[in-house]
């Protein structure tokens, strides 16, 4: 739920980026770290294990700048994407405004990911979200691997309930930007 | 209205995609977290949503992004002790404490949907604050209860005044990322 503060002037909402382990959400939050202007930007904070893997959430705040006078400030988050942390994923989807499904396109990821969406699913039905209203974006990292599968069959496996998706390769940046458009628009369109 | 008693702020509905605080409201809060932080002599309190999102905050403004990463870390604490919880089949832990060299964290729900935040060094006493903030945490239910009640006629006016500039800003802002690498996004409509 996005909270509009009047007398600071601020719009807050929070964005989830979610997927299986290893599918580069934690890469997209540092090449976002990477290339948005100092005068918006903080610390990306990690909480990591000692192999550098999410353990608990990556967290960066984002302000996107000023309309009508207030400032528009995006949380982002990551989850932790091994199997071991279901119920902390748990406890950082908890009143997510957004979500971008982050999926792995290598054809042998095909089942965490189709495993990771399906959990998606059920844990915001738990938290009372109607799934085919809530802003979700989708976007298939990692499509210069020669073992990434095309788009229209990940399309068919992945994307059903036809929600905006973007291709990508993270590591270098494609797509990460446009993905956090398209999740922004639709966060501020419900409002 | 810090002064007022126990009142239960509905549950909210989780669908609501929004919530509008008013100066007016705002005001009130200011005043509660002032009055207690004064009372116990804290360096910081905060009221965050369970999102982690500060509604507001009191202690000065060198230590904000501290703040912001500290609402981020507590929300995802009470989160997961809330998990926690319901493995051992509690109801809840409605207060958190954490206790360092220096400082010290106290963090009380109000009304299972907000967290009263109180950061204080060894001046203050622990059973102080907690009494206090308990007391706080009734008062600012009050206010909550009439920022949720007005919630949706307030939502109706702010919607159409920023929305549609909000999604010409993000558009405008993302305009150069996205123009560069436009051969590789497929938006599908």
């Amino acid at each position: 739920m996005a909270l509009i503060n009047v007398a600071a002037r601020e719009i807050h909402g929070k964005i989830v980026y979610y997927g299986p382990g290893l599918c580069g959400k934690t890469t997209n939050l540092q090449i976002i770290h990477g290339k948005i202007p100092q005068s918006g930007r903080s610390d990306l904070l990690s909480i990591a294990t000692e192999t550098e893997r999410t353990l608990f959430f990556d967290f960066l705040p984002l302000d996107l700048g000023k309309v009508h006078g207030f400032t528009i400030r995006f949380h982002l988050y990551t989850v932790p994407g091994q199997i071991l942390y279901e119920r902390t994923r748990v406890a950082v989807l908890n009143g997510a405004d957004g979500v971008v499904f982050v999926a792995d396109a290598q054809r042998d990821r095909l089942a965490d990911n189709l495993q990771s969406l399906r959990e998606l699913a059920h844990n915001l039905t738990n938290q009372g979200k109607r799934l085919l209203e809530f802003p979700l974006v989708m976007q298939y990292n990692k499509m210069d691997l020669p073992t990434a599968l095309p788009t229209p069959v990940l399309d068919r496996y992945l994307n059903t309930i036809k929600v905006p998706r973007f291709e990508a390769v993270a590591v270098d940046g494609s797509g990460v930007f446009e993905t956090l458009r398209a999740i922004s628009k639709l966060v501020v369109n419900k409002l | 209205m810090c002064d007022l008693g126990i009142v239960m702020v509905e549950r909210l509905d989780p669908s609501l995609t929004s919530l509008i605080v008013g100066e007016e409201h705002s005001a009130a809060i200011v005043l509660c977290l002032t009055r207690l932080m004064e009372e116990t002599g804290a360096t910081h309190i905060m009221l965050l949503d369970r999102a982690g999102q500060i509604l507001s905050w009191q202690g000065g403004d060198q230590r904000q992004m501290e703040m912001m990463h500290l609402g981020a870390l507590l929300a995802g604490t009470y989160a997961t002790s809330r998990e926690m919880a319901r493995l051992l089949k509690e109801d809840g832990f409605r207060v958190l404490v954490q206790e360092g060299m220096r400082e010290k964290i106290f963090t009380e729900t109000v009304e299972d949907r907000w967290l009263l935040v109180v950061v204080f060094d060894h001046q203050a006493h622990l059973g102080l604050v907690k009494v206090l903030a308990k007391r706080a945490t009734q008062s600012l239910a009050e206010i909550l209860h009439i920022i949720v009640e007005q919630n949706e006629t307030r939502r109706s006016q702010f919607r159409g005044q920023v929305r549609k500039a909000a999604i010409d800003t993000i558009d405008l802002l993302f305009n150069d990322d996205s123009t560069a690498e436009s051969n590789r996004t497929t938006e599908k409509k």
